[in-house]
């Protein structure tokens, strides 16, 4: 087996429609589905698709996909899957050659952006009959192409979700659902590259954008949001310092009440009591 | 060397500002916070978030621009957006978000007291006209659908009162943005039992009123040590951006007006009388209980304009939102005046001043064989102004005015300048600062500390940048077209109900 991490490759024709044949199932791999010809009714986390040619559709593990009535329409139809590591937490594995950083931007574009299963990804046509045809020849450097496919897929996927969601025409869009990402995760330490992946922008292009649009860098907007939320639990009294601390984001308690006794002046216990 | 610090808690940002004593912008600095839209209606931001970013932007300018230029600060003053609501528990922890101007939950509580006489008396007695941005009809709202979490309020306050309760402790509210809550009697300068009764709360419930002069409260010690401020720097409560930017627009005379035109917008006068208007269309917020400022506000002004520009934009070669709008102008610049007979109402927010009409919508009317994309660009534009220049002719029904001022972001653009002086055939000019706002609070700030004898005598040190002269030929087309711009609005009245009920019913 030259590819662990290739579960399943399949380009099928599908002539006629049997019961039972596509029924609806929680997958444990990355499923990969391309449209080439047909139109395909699925039900993927609950929810209605049609796909058309030219559509991907894309599946992570614990969500669930199948056709409608358990049907698999009549029409034709790259299918891939693959084993993620780290139980399923760690979407490209070893096999993958992105750098690291870029590995991690990738998983918290595709997951950050799981409810949009379905997108349109024409390009993604050629890399599919690409993959068949290494697989199949097996040719002198195909264990190698075979993982640059796959990685070129994911970062056209990533790019694609981004383009759909984040347009430049409204970058304060953009920005607010930046935001509401970070508080959703703010126990995560975020890198400028993470939060620039997630707009789709490069490094450099994001830091300047969001210093003219906020007048913060990206991180001192994130310890802004980490000492607003920590404020709010302060206030609550329930949740002890240390907690508060490591649930906004911050390395240790001792962290926490340096950062933000430097800016409000109390340390987080006083500002407790007053 | 002594300074001045303006803090603008605005509507997508602070600004914190920096003048030495004779007027100079020495430095200024903002930060944004989010605007959370849960519901269609609603329009919420986190008190906590705006507090945590002011005072990270005011430390960092004190820090990075102000003591290394051996500045040493004498006098801190605020400002702040109009009609914001937070209601705090007993413990004055915010129950939830603050609720901003630019939310319309409110719509029926404030439709039916309209219609009611207690509607007029109250509008009389406040001055501000009975719309869901009022404070008044937030706690109303609140009352009827929330009730657990209005009989958890102890005291419901604007954003303003909250910033300040939190650097100094003391619960304060300047007339300003009192006379902007729908809860102030204006004329007896206290709190008026009517709209209190109508709101279900007392006294009690709001914070204490002050003139905008108020200078009776401190910094913590706490804020004193971070932000190296000495104990005896004078704490200034201020007044509302309305107010600030018709003082830093210099238009003290009585033949003046100033139209501000950011996101939303506004037509000002100021005088030392209220306007009683019985259509109930106009606004009265006092500066003062002397310096009444009386005008109309558009809830459709840049960012409709912002809004086409993001759907019909150009973006192959502009790199940015700005950019392509400078395309978008520089397009609409080559059609004829009047947009060759296209007319567009701007009404996508629904509309304040003088339609009073939540919901009220957009529409392009008269659309031809001929028409272009250009030529949209250009009703768009002109169709904003069209609405400013209406909100102006109910204010000159009530003073005569014979020249504008202008401030704001897209009324400062030189293109929409020369068709609002076209539109009015008035004389309009620019102003020399960027930030009338900031201008305005410097100019408060200066008058208490005796540096100018008074408000009026400060308001004079305004200068005028530019002066763009009307052209009477256009003015005669634009004319025209206003008289089917006006009654286009009050002939589809019944469908902007009709049609604002199905896309609440339906879109998603």
């Amino acid at each position: 087996m030259h590819f662990p991490h290739i579960l399943e490759f399949t380009h099928k024709k599908n002539n006629t429609i049997q019961l039972n044949s596509f029924n609806s199932n929680v997958t444990d791999c990355i499923c990969l589905y391309y449209i080439l010809e047909g139109k395909f009714s699925w039900m993927i986390d609950l929810q209605q698709h049609t796909l058309y040619p030219g559509d991907f559709a894309l599946v992570l593990p614990g969500q669930r996909i199948g056709g409608e009535s358990g049907i698999l329409n009549i029409g034709a139809l790259f299918g891939l899957k693959i084993s993620a590591e780290d139980c399923g937490k760690l979407l490209l594995g070893k096999w993958s050659g992105l750098s690291k950083k870029e590995k991690l931007s990738i998983n918290q574009i595709l997951l950050v952006n799981k409810q949009q299963l379905v997108l349109k990804l024409k390009e993604a046509q050629v890399l599919m009959y690409n993959l068949q045809l290494e697989l199949q020849n097996e040719e002198v450097g195909f264990y190698t192409r075979v993982n640059q496919l796959l990685d070129e897929l994911f970062v056209l996927i990533s790019r694609q979700l981004i383009r759909q969601n984040n347009s430049r025409r409204d970058f304060p869009q953009t920005f607010l659902k930046l935001e509401q990402t970070l508080r959703q995760n703010l126990a995560h330490q975020w890198t400028v590259e993470e939060m620039a992946a997630l707009t789709g922008m490069g490094t450099t292009a994001f830091t300047e954008k969001v210093k003219n649009y906020s007048g913060f860098s990206p991180l001192n907007y994130l310890i802004n949001i980490r000492i607003t939320e920590a404020t709010k639990l302060l206030k609550k009294n329930e949740v002890n310092v240390t907690d508060i601390a490591l649930s906004t984001g911050f390395y240790s308690s001792q962290h926490f009440s340096t950062t933000f006794k430097k800016l409000t002046g109390y340390t987080p216990s006083e500002f407790r009591k007053k | 060397m002594n300074c001045i610090i303006i803090i603008e808690m605005g509507t997508d940002a602070v600004r914190v500002f920096a003048f030495d004593l004779s007027g100079n912008l020495i430095s200024s600095s903002k930060g944004h916070y989010p605007t959370f839209h849960e519901q269609p209606d609603h329009s919420e931001q986190d008190p906590e978030q705006m507090f945590i970013t002011m005072l990270y932007i005011l430390k960092n300018l004190l820090n990075e621009k102000i003591y290394p230029k051996k500045y040493t600060v004498t006098c801190i003053c605020f400002g702040s957006s109009m009609h914001s609501l937070l209601a705090v528990d007993k413990d004055g922890i915010p129950l939830g978000n603050a609720i901003t101007w630019a939310d319309n939950r409110g719509k029926k509580e404030a439709a039916e007291l309209k219609q009611s006489g207690l509607g007029e008396e109250i509008y009389r007695a406040t001055g501000t006209p009975i719309h869901p941005m009022s404070s008044l009809i937030k706690i109303a709202w609140m009352k009827n659908h929330e009730p657990e979490k209005f009989k958890q309020a102890q005291k419901f306050m604007p954003i303003k009162s909250y910033i300040i309760q939190q650097l100094t402790g003391d619960c304060v509210i300047d007339y300003s943005i009192a006379s902007a809550t729908g809860l102030m009697n204006i004329h007896k300068l206290t709190w008026d039992e009517a709209a209190l009764e109508f709101a279900g709360i007392t006294p009690q419930e709001l914070p204490d009123l002050h003139p905008v002069f108020y200078s009776g409260v401190t910094l913590k010690k706490e804020y004193q040590r971070v932000l190296k401020l000495s104990p005896t720097v004078k704490i200034l409560i201020g007044s509302s951006d309305g107010c600030l930017a018709t003082l830093g627009a210099g238009v003290w005379e009585n033949s003046m007006a100033t139209i501000t035109i950011e996101d939303s917008g506004a037509f000002r006068i100021i005088g030392d009388k209220i306007i009683e208007d019985p259509k109930q269309q106009i606004f009265n917020y006092l500066l003062t209980d002397k310096h009444i400022i009386t005008g109309g506000p558009t809830s459709n002004g840049g960012v409709i304009f912002n809004w086409f520009a993001k759907q019909f934009g150009d973006f192959r070669e502009a790199f940015d939102i700005d950019q392509s709008m400078e395309m978008l102008i520089e397009e609409a610049a080559g059609v004829e005046v009047g947009s060759g007979g296209l007319i567009f109402l701007p009404f996508l927010h629904g509309e304040r001043a003088p339609i009073w009409n939540p919901n009220s919508r957009g529409c392009y009317f008269g659309v031809n064989i001929r028409h272009e994309r250009k030529h949209f660009i250009r009703a768009t534009i002109e169709g904003i102004l069209y609405e400013m220049y209406s909100i102006g002719r109910t204010l000159e029904k009530h003073r005569h005015i014979e020249s504008l001022s202008i401030n704001g972001s897209f009324a400062s653009i030189p293109f929409c300048t020369q068709i609002i002086a076209d539109l009015f055939n008035k004389p309009v000019s620019t102003l020399n600062h960027a930030d009338s706002i900031g201008k305005g609070a410097f100019l408060l700030s200066a008058t208490e500390m005796g540096i100018y004898p008074s408000l009026e005598e400060a308001s004079k040190t305004v200068t005028m940048h530019q002066t763009y002269l009307p052209n009477a030929e256009n003015h005669k087309v634009y004319a025209q077209y206003f008289k089917v711009f006006e009654s286009l609005i009050t002939k589809v009245a019944d469908e902007f109900d009709a049609i604002s009920d199905l896309q609440q019913r339906y879109s998603q």
